[in-house]
């Protein structure tokens, strides 16, 4: 084994890891503000908006991700002279930005699900009783409808992190930089494909390992309600019945 | 005996214009079911009004429709000095309300639930404190300290950092109770507070409703506690099938019921 070229591959393709950062945290990010507003208005609006959304979230979900990065970046950059009219072209051009929109309208159709099923586990009687003291609807959703449902749409929108940070590595088809993309670089001018695809794959794999961790600290210090409580705790408890 | 008529008519005036709650004919259909067919009542500051009934006679409905859980087909409705009328429009639609009327009102007239509905992620204290702060926007501190009191006056102080999942159901619906209270309500409406706890657990809730009757609060209570009603009711309404069937105080409702179906009920009820 060639360790002096595992070494160098690590730090070369390192070098591609702040950019998969940001591509899954700027996409993670928007895609959350976007699905929350999906989310909250598939539980209100007039039929006509729940339908185009329905149908957007069908797309998204229906269709690879890789699809969608082509389609945007190679099938709109046909359209050039309207975009050009609509001064739009500067943000299509980009490889980057494209990517970015790709993987937020991806992520936000997925987590639009997922908050609308976040949503509407809230049991009914909680809500209720955050309308019969006199709550205006915003408040009775920022203290009790949101914290309920968003504790509840986390283990699944942690699963969603987690793929959106590996869907990143599709954007190196449209020329970016990022750990895969670093790797094909490599790999073109070393042609020992296993080798550097194995070290792409352990960072992938430890930012992974990390994030989950994280989600899984945030689940634990959001959830104390829904733990058993120590023993003494129990045992005050099973002694205040009586 | 000329007096007593005309004496007891004063004190109905009286009352009527210190009265904490107003109902006035209140109709209340869901589809085409009528639950409600035209009930009123009147609660005066201080008093306990039992409404009794069978399953389906409208009962919850009609206590639902004070706080306007339900939105009344038409009837008005009037907690301490606000006051709703519902009509349905030329196309039988109900009437919606205006929405922060309605939230006014709801602050004055304080809910307990048949299952509890404390909010599960919040501690009892934060349950507690909640609407006080946000929704009266009073001072935190000030709510915090008062809560306490409540949670101690209904003997679960120790429980304040307890989150709902970890407690009793008695502890729970005290701790529901407390949340009720701390909204300093006009009226507290009950919607069959025991009936979703053990039969050992009972006894520690109605404790603490009693105590709230002793001290001259406001109650409406929608219940099954016979002993309860008896004891400590003002006005007992029974409801039968969306109308009251009679009504009284206690002692005259339950020694000499008048109709043949509130015999039956309170044969059944033992």
């Amino acid at each position: 084994m060639d360790i002096t070229f595992l070494a160098d591959t690590l730090v070369e393709l390192l070098k591609g890891a702040p950019l998969t950062l940001e591509l899954a945290a700027t996409s993670v990010g928007l895609g959350f503000v976007l699905a929350l507003a999906l989310g909250l208005t598939l539980q209100s609006a007039p039929a006509a908006l729940r339908w185009s959304i329905r149908g957007y979230v069908t797309m998204f979900r229906g269709t690879p991700l890789l699809v969608q990065i082509f389609l945007i970046y190679y099938g709109l950059g046909q359209f050039r002279p309207t975009l050009e009219t609509l001064g739009l072209w500067g943000f299509f051009r980009q490889p980057y930005w494209c990517a970015i929109l790709a993987l937020t309208l991806n992520t936000a159709a997925y987590g639009a699900e997922i908050i609308r099923g976040g949503l509407q586990s809230v049991p009914y009687g909680q809500i209720e009783a955050a309308r019969a003291c006199g709550m205006p609807p915003w408040t009775a959703y920022r203290l009790v409808v949101l914290p309920i449902a968003l504790r509840q749409a986390l283990p699944s929108y942690g699963n969603e992190i987690i793929l959106m940070i590996k869907g990143t590595s599709l954007t190196s088809i449209v020329t970016l930089l990022e750990i895969t993309g670093v790797a094909q670089q490599i790999i073109s001018q070393t042609y020992r494909a296993v080798e550097v695809f194995a070290c792409a794959g352990a960072i992938y794999l430890s930012m992974n390992y990390l994030v989950a961790q994280s989600l899984a600290a945030l689940e634990h210090w959001l959830s104390p309600h829904l733990r058993t409580p120590n023993i003494e705790d129990a045992v005050a408890i099973e002694g205040g019945l009586h | 005996m000329r007096d007593a008529p005309s004496n007891a008519a004063e004190d109905s005036a009286a009352c009527l214009a210190r009265a904490a709650v107003s109902v006035v004919d209140l109709h209340k259909s869901f589809g085409a079911l009528e639950v409600l067919k035209g009930v009123s009542l009147t609660a005066c500051e201080g008093e306990v009004v039992s409404i009794l009934g069978s399953s389906g006679s409208g009962k919850s409905t009609m206590l639902r429709c004070i706080n306007l859980l339900e939105t009344p087909d038409h009837g008005t409705i009037r907690v301490g000095r606000e006051t709703l009328s519902f009509e349905k429009d030329r196309k039988g639609r109900a009437a919606w309300a205006d929405r922060r009327q309605v939230e006014r009102l709801r602050r004055d007239a304080a809910m307990v639930f048949q299952s509890f509905n404390l909010w599960s992620h919040m501690t009892v204290l934060e349950n507690v404190v909640a609407a006080p702060i946000h929704v009266l926007k009073r001072p935190r501190a000030q709510c915090v300290a008062e809560a306490e009191a409540l949670l101690a006056k209904v003997g679960i102080a120790d429980r304040r950092n307890y989150y709902p999942a970890h407690l009793s159901g008695g502890q729970q619906q005290r701790a529901a109770i407390a949340r009720a209270l701390a909204m300093q309500p006009r009226v507290l409406l009950f919607d069959e507070p025991t009936s979703s706890l053990d039969p050992e657990l009972v006894g520690e809730v109605l404790r603490v409703m009693r105590s709230l009757a002793d001290e001259g609060r406001t109650m409406l209570v929608v219940t099954h506690e016979m002993a309860f009603a008896r004891d400590v009711s003002s006005q007992v309404l029974f409801l039968h099938r969306g109308r009251i069937d009679e009504e009284g105080p206690p002692d005259e409702v339950f020694s000499r019921p008048r109709s043949e179906r509130l015999r039956q009920f309170l044969a059944a009820a033992g």
